[in-house]
């Protein structure tokens, strides 16, 4: 969750991150079918499962949002 | 009322936040039409903002005050907590959010990522921060974590 901070932090105009309790959110989180956390879920398309290196999450952007 | 830190974990909360370069103001909203845990949300930031002068915290309610949710986008998702950094009485808002209850392992997050924003600096490297400061389609990551 923190990596998703560092990222918004970088660019707040246009990165929006939220930690999401799938608890308390149960609605949002069957949605995507969350089963393991952490998961990142990204632009509501790309998914991240586990906690993944910057390397990683980073390709997985690239990945989901083209460039 | 009866405290929820205890002692030993508030020690420890203002050894760590020593390191706090600059204001970090939390902003919590709740919701009184629905949001079973908010008064201990509310009860347990109260008691982390004295720990540091660095901190401060101003508590709102989705439903009284919905132009201020909608522009920090809580928009019914009480109970949430954004995290800015403040200069005077300049918020500047970091797009960071923690949504639910920081209990357990999300409380350690919840310190850290007033760490982060007192640190004024993601830490990222340099090819991460130069992909996203060049975005030109909004990102929007939701990190789901259960309270463990």
């Amino acid at each position: 969750m923190l990596l998703a901070y560092q990222m918004a932090m970088e660019n707040p105009k246009m990165v929006l991150a939220e930690g999401v309790e799938a608890m308390e959110f149960q609605e949002l989180s069957q949605q995507y079918g969350i089963s393991g956390v952490p998961d990142t879920v990204i632009n509501a398309a790309g998914r991240v499962v586990g906690a993944v290196p910057e390397q990683q999450m980073l390709a997985e952007l690239i990945r989901t949002l083209g460039k | 009322m009866e405290k929820m830190l205890p002692d030993e974990i508030v020690k420890q909360i203002r050894d760590v936040f020593k390191q706090l370069k600059h204001p970090v103001e939390l902003l919590f909203f709740g919701s009184q039409a629905r949001c079973e845990y908010c008064n201990e949300i509310q009860q347990l930031l109260e008691e982390l903002i004295p720990l540091s002068g660095q901190l401060s915290l101003s508590i709102h309610d989705l439903e009284q005050e919905p132009d201020l949710a909608r522009h920090y986008q809580v928009e019914g998702k009480a109970p949430a907590i954004v995290i800015t950094a403040r200069e005077g009485d300049q918020l500047t808002d970091y797009g960071i959010r923690y949504l639910g209850i920081p209990s357990g392992h999300e409380f350690t997050t919840l310190i850290q990522s007033i760490l982060l924003v007192s640190g004024r600096d993601s830490g990222l490297n340099p090819q991460t921060r130069a992909y996203l400061k060049t975005l030109t389609t909004p990102l929007h990551l939701e990190v789901f974590v259960t309270p463990t």
